[in-house]
């Protein structure tokens, strides 16, 4: 789905912090949507979990600067790190310049399945709305 | 409900950090206004404190160091520098705007309290206030801790350059001298702007009255205990070694060459860097200061072959202006205008060392 000059892939689900997570099995990749690496700005800096750490869904599990601006990112499922991108310490733009490829975050292995109702799909309707409420917010 | 006004004057060094970080996790909003009592320095919450600051020379001189959870660099901070910390929850009306507005609205005050005094300043996106000639005149930065957004800054009264690119950790004087002059030729303060310092109660009062232009009306307070308490708290994770010692920013991701590469962000848009590459007829160190993707001004040295020998400061010269994309052309046209010999170090060498592209 494109919204605008936003792309949402329909095949990921959504939650409302601007991250994306792509279910393979068990384990849960997770990202930043187009909307969200725009809101960011150019990320000078992301700082990736240790593998094998605990994250619970909605809780910050790692940190990304841009413009002087310290952004915490939170978990969108909880569960455990299974593998970190440490490309993008090295690189961070790439989270700018291909947020649902390269520039994933990371890959969680998941506790709770259920815990995916959480999160909408771009076939939600409520999902177009909560996207064109977040781009009126903030002016995008 | 007033916004609440904490206006704290010089408090202990660790206290002009840790007080604002203890706010937001007792779930409270508010304008600090505060200076430290001692100098310090401070380091941007992603970066590696052994690659940004001279420890020992820090440790010899008992100057104590801090990560804060503020983004940005690492900063040398004193009783010259008056600190305005805003603290928004993520649901007030002015945290609900991208970067660029939440920074220009909220920064908009610092800079007016600078033109009350009679300096020319005036914000530049995306976290800067300049002067008119260009300098940056207030360091700033943001962060998101728990529910709240936070806004930190200084008003910069006076400012001992000399300590500042001390306590840096560089690569050779000659960079620390590359720094020193960039940051005196970049960065301004009220005393060089207008040659004395109003008295801080005047700017204090100013910056209140330009801060309730957009807050509304500050009520003034006194922090509750239970912000010391919160404070006591933090001091036991905040000033570890683990904490201090956070693995941070990595420098590029290249061994031996780039690790004696450095890069010192001066202002927006400005830097002086030390870059190298290894030609074939030997290394090439290239230590320069640029603006907005031009060279501002180069040294060059090395291990190579140039003749005439004379002309490598004609280089360094001709290099002035160019842009970072542009020089190899540059140095192409510098080279059959003057007829350059190097063996084994071509212009694309040379290009390779300014712009970091070679190794």
């Amino acid at each position: 789905m494109k919204i605008d000059k936003y792309e949402f892939p329909d095949d990921l689900y959504y939650d409302k912090e601007h991250n994306w997570a792509r279910v393979e099995g068990d384990v849960v990749t997770q990202g930043l949507t187009d909307f969200g690496q725009d809101l960011a700005g150019e990320i000078v800096y992301a700082e990736v979990p240790r593998v094998g750490r605990d994250v619970q869904q909605g809780q910050p599990f790692m940190s990304m600067e841009s413009g002087k601006w310290v952004g915490r990112i939170k978990a969108i499922v909880s569960g455990k790190i299974a593998e970190a991108n440490e490309e993008i310490e090295w690189e961070s733009t790439v989270i700018n310049d291909d947020p649902y490829g390269d520039g994933w975050l990371a890959k969680i292995e998941a506790a709770d399945p259920g815990e995916l109702d959480n999160l909408m799909r771009p076939s939600d309707p409520a999902f177009a709305e909560f996207i064109a409420a977040e781009r009126e917010k903030y002016d995008k | 409900m007033e916004m609440k006004l904490y206006h704290l004057g010089h408090v202990p060094w660790l206290e002009s950090q840790l007080i604002y970080h203890a706010l937001p996790r007792l779930d409270m909003e508010g304008l600090i206004l505060l200076a430290p009592t001692e100098p310090y320095v401070c380091i941007g919450y992603h970066q590696d404190v052994t690659q940004e600051v001279d420890l020992d020379y820090c440790q010899a001189h008992g100057i104590p160091v801090f990560r804060r959870e503020v983004g940005g660099g690492a900063v040398y901070l004193d009783g010259n520098q008056l600190f305005y910390q805003l603290l928004l929850h993520k649901d007030h009306p002015l945290a609900l705007s991208d970067k660029g507005a939440f920074y220009r609205t909220l920064l908009e005050p610092v800079a007016a309290t600078y033109r009350g005094m009679g300096i020319a300043a005036h914000y530049k996106p995306v976290n800067d206030i300049i002067t008119a000639e260009g300098r940056k005149i207030a360091g700033t930065g943001a962060a998101e801790i728990g529910d709240y957004l936070i806004l930190v800054g200084n008003i910069i009264m006076d400012f001992d350059y000399e300590t500042m690119v001390r306590v840096l950790r560089v690569p050779n004087e000659k960079y620390r001298d590359k720094v020193y002059k960039s940051l005196r030729e970049n960065l301004s303060t009220i005393k060089r702007e207008l040659g004395a310092v109003p008295p801080l109660g005047e700017i204090e009062a100013s910056l209140v009255s330009n801060y309730q232009v957009v807050l509304g009306p500050l009520e003034r307070a006194e922090l509750p205990p239970a912000v010391y308490d919160k404070v006591a708290e933090l001091e036991r994770t905040h000033t570890t070694d683990e904490w201090l010692y956070k693995r941070g920013k990595r420098r590029e991701a290249c061994p031996e060459l780039k690790r004696r590469e450095q890069q010192t962000k001066i202002a927006t848009g400005v830097e002086v860097a030390q870059r190298m590459w290894k030609a074939p007829g030997g290394l090439i160190r290239a230590i320069m200061e640029t603006r907005e993707g031009c060279i501002a001004e180069v040294s060059l040295s090395g291990d190579f072959f140039f003749y005439p020998a004379d002309k490598l400061e004609a280089l360094e010269a001709a290099l002035a202006g160019v842009a970072l994309n542009a020089v190899e052309s540059a140095i192409a046209e510098f080279y059959r205008r003057e007829g350059i010999e190097s063996p084994g170090v071509t212009p694309a060498d040379f290009a390779r060392a300014l712009t970091g592209q070679g190794a």
